[in-house]
């Protein structure tokens, strides 16, 4: 995996990669337009040396003839000190007069007047080029056709091209130059904003879940509204901390202060008698009370998103058993039938088994809580599912959601913490399982079961 | 055509031939395996050229050197042959050896020595000329006697035109048609003045003796046979009029053409490293030096002053100097209509007086 890049180089990249792709593309057309120009100016100097010959070429001695004007050769010669090439053919293409027998050119002639041609040709280990004049004498009764040709080498087409390029250059390069500070300023104001988001951030109260208020361009606007989503759910979830450590504190406060009371009470009075019975309902109470610190205490651990331990294959069967073993003897005394129903083969699912028996042990308990005579534990197998069934009062249908809800008791007047159905919830919630609550099929009672997503082998 | 033209550089400034004469000189034993060689092909007579190999040797003494002297004509054909091949190549004929530099042939020397050469005596770094040469006018005692000093092309004319009668048969110069070199001259004055070709047609009128040398200019004009000489070379004729007082060498004011001799490193040169460093000494202050006091072919380096070198002849003749240009133009030279056209229009002049009814 590739090292994540910075927006600002990812920026960079893509809006410099082109311009530099347009300036080379510039640079090459400047360079062509350089020689063409430079090839143009030149090429007049070919011109100017043709027609300097031509104008020298006569008939005499019933021949073509030439008396050939240096001249016409020195003009080739600039600065540059070209190498200079000139020859005389007739019309019928015979060597007349010159230093070297330049190749012709086939290109047609022009319809009217002289033809002129410039071309490129590399003859004998030189680039040259060459201009070719095609013409006739015009005398009195002659039509006598001729070619004139000269070549020079390019050095001062080169270095006039070089000039004129390095002009170019210049503005080329000045062009680029402001592109690339312009482009530069430009990414940097466009990433201000967000540099002002991070600080924005970064400079706030840990504690603050206040809303992030600040102008933004409309991309980043929407990453505020994100945020602040994210800030609103997070005030939810700690207004609901708040309520539930709120609600744990007053629900210990409350057996704390009773224990208290029988205390103070059974101090006032002699009998022992009264001393063994407060001490006999003191020991129930902080029996209640420590039930209530072990449940508020799994609920925290189960509400904890970070403490989730890994889901292994985890027989229902064997957990079912586990849960009806440790209720048996409670149950027995309040003479209450507990039973159980488990299908033929074993059902297993993802899961963990401790937290899934103390599911059922809440949900056992609750049943026993609230009256009811007959328990049955019930595993099934498709879809897998853990269900206890009692014959108590059950849960109207309109408050089965509430008593989902920490601290939330069904009746008033039960000894109930209120936490056991939450924690079933929260249990159900980790093992992604759906918690249903249901009247029995005989219409009495209530039914809970945990239904599990899916069988695996 | 082509073989005129061999006939006329055989011809080109020789001196009583001498043949093919070598200098050698061996490599110092010292230097043992590190011994290098060098070998210059010039048309440059002996007696010039040694003290150059001289000095050239004592610096060098690493280097064995030989040096074959050929007429231009040789020169050049041997190059063109590829009979023999040489590490540099030295030539008074200008227009064939730009021929050869133009072609090709030549090889860029890029030394200090080479790049701050005067760039009226280079072409493109590849051609030298290290020499500067006048073209002269040399006359008899006898002719100074009794018709006065000549110092100018104009006072030349003047004499030929008032004692044509005197004259008859006592005037030398090249024949264009058989000279190269007069060839050459003959180019250069009619570019440089329509009145060149009175002074043909006085000539012609004068009767004067058309010959092939320098060298047998001088020695008609030491034995008497001739009273002036027209269009000599004036390196050569130097030595000549300082050992004879009966003669007289004039260096025209109003224009004096000068030649020089043109070096180049072919690109088929054996060594050339060494030959780099050959030309690279012609070009040096010091060679240059030797050319100036030592010999009488005139130095170009622009350093040095004094007599023997271009700056005396410039102070003294100012504008008058016309250096042969080292440019396209000598290709013009080479042309073969451009010379048949040349030399009908100089035979028409030099026989303007006799066809006069």
């Amino acid at each position: 995996m590739r090292a994540p890049r910075s927006l600002y180089s990812r920026l960079l990249v893509w809006l410099l990669l082109p311009l530099v792709l347009l300036g080379s593309l510039m640079l090459i057309q400047a360079y062509y337009d350089a020689r063409r120009t430079a090839d143009r100016a030149f090429d007049r100097l070919l011109e100017a040396a043709t027609l300097a010959i031509a104008e020298q070429v006569q008939w005499q001695n019933e021949r073509l003839w030439l008396d050939l004007p240096p001249a016409a050769l020195e003009m080739l010669a600039t600065g540059a000190q070209e190498r200079v090439f000139y020859a005389l053919y007739n019309g019928q293409g015979e060597f007349i007069t010159g230093n070297a027998r330049l190749p012709g050119d086939a290109r047609q002639d022009v319809e009217s007047g002289d033809t002129l041609l410039y071309r490129d040709i590399d003859w004998r280990d030189m680039t040259l080029r060459q201009g070719v004049r095609r013409t006739r004498l015009e005398d009195w009764s002659l039509r006598e056709r001729f070619e004139v040709r000269v070549a020079q080498t390019r050095e001062g087409r080169a270095a006039l091209t070089l000039s004129l390029l390095r002009g170019n250059l210049a503005y080329i390069g000045v062009m680029a130059g402001v592109a690339v500070v312009m482009l530069l300023l430009a990414v940097r104001s466009a990433l201000a904003p967000l540099t002002r988001l991070r600080r924005a951030i970064r400079t706030r109260d840990p504690r603050t879940l206040a809303p992030l208020e600040l102008p933004l361009p409309r991309e980043l606007a929407e990453l505020r509204e994100t945020i602040n989503e994210l800030l609103a759910r997070m005030r939810r979830v700690r207004a609901n901390q708040e309520r539930f450590i709120g609600d744990a504190s007053h629900q210990l406060r409350t057996p704390l202060a009773g224990l208290s009371a029988r205390a103070e009470l059974a101090l006032r009075q002699d009998d022992p008698q009264a001393w063994h019975d407060a001490l006999k309902a003191m020991r129930s109470t902080s029996a209640n009370t420590a039930r209530l610190a072990v449940q508020l205490l799994s609920l925290t651990r189960l509400n904890n998103p970070e403490a989730t331990p890994e889901l292994v294959t985890t027989d229902l069967d064997r957990v079912a058993r586990t849960a009806l073993h440790h209720a048996w003897h409670a149950c027995h005394r309040a003479g209450i039938d507990l039973g159980l129903e488990t299908p033929d083969t074993p059902v297993t699912v993802r899961g963990i088994d401790w937290q899934l028996e103390e599911a059922l042990s809440n949900l056992i308990d609750n049943a026993r809580r609230y009256g009811a005579r007959r328990i049955t534990i019930q595993v099934s197998g498709s879809p897998p599912s853990l269900a206890v069934e009692d014959d108590g009062p059950g849960i109207p249908a309109d408050k089965r959601l509430l008593v989902l809800r920490p601290f939330y008791r069904g009746t008033s007047d039960g000894e109930g913490s209120g936490l056991g159905l939450a924690i079933v919830d929260g249990i159900a919630r980790s093992h992604a399982a759906r918690l249903i609550l249901e009247e029995t099929p005989s219409g009495r009672g209530l039914r809970v079961s945990l239904r599990f997503p899916g069988e695996i082998s | 055509m082509k073989h005129l033209w061999i006939y006329l550089m055989a011809a080109w400034l020789s001196l009583p031939a001498l043949g093919s004469d070598t200098i050698e000189y061996p490599a110092s034993s010292e230097s043992g395996s590190s011994a290098r060689s060098l070998i210059v092909h010039g048309a440059l007579d002996l007696p010039y050229v040694r003290p150059l190999l001289d000095d050239f040797h004592r610096r060098h003494p690493d280097i064995a050197l030989r040096y074959r002297n050929f007429t231009t004509l040789s020169v050049h054909r041997r190059f063109l042959e590829d009979e023999e091949r040489a590490d540099v190549m030295i030539s008074s004929a200008m227009p064939w050896q730009y021929r050869l530099a133009n072609d090709g042939y030549a090889q860029p020397l890029e030394t200090p020595n080479a790049s701050a050469w005067p760039a009226w005596a280079r072409w493109r770094q590849e051609l030298f000329g290290f020499t500067f040469e006048p073209i002269v006018i040399v006359y008899h005692r006898e002719l100074a006697e009794r018709f006065g000093p000549i110092t100018s092309h104009a006072d030349l004319l003047q004499l030929l035109e008032t004692h044509h009668q005197a004259l008859q048969g006592r005037v030398v110069t090249y024949d264009p048609a058989r000279s190269g070199a007069g060839y050459t001259y003959a180019i250069e004055e009619v570019r440089l003045s329509p009145r060149y070709w009175d002074l043909v047609a006085a000539m012609g009128r004068a009767n004067t003796r058309l010959v092939d040398t320098t060298g047998e200019m001088l020695d008609g004009l030491a034995e008497g046979r001739f009273w002036l000489g027209y269009n000599l070379l004036g390196s050569y004729a130097r030595d000549v009029v300082e050992t004879n007082p009966d003669l007289k060498m004039a260096i025209p004011d109003d224009y004096a053409l000068v030649t020089q001799r043109l070096a180049f490193l072919p690109r088929s040169a054996p060594h050339p490293e060494t030959a780099e460093v050959f030309l690279d000494y012609l070009l040096s202050e010091a060679g240059q030096r030797v050319i100036a006091e030592q010999t009488t072919l005139g130095a170009v380096h622009p350093a040095l002053q004094g007599p023997g070198t271009a700056q005396a002849l410039r102070e003294s003749l100012g504008d008058a100097l016309r250096p042969i240009r080292l440019g396209p133009g000598l290709l013009a030279t080479l042309d073969d209509l451009k010379r048949e056209a040349l030399l009908s229009h100089w035979r028409r002049e030099y026989h303007r007086w006799l066809n006069l009814p």
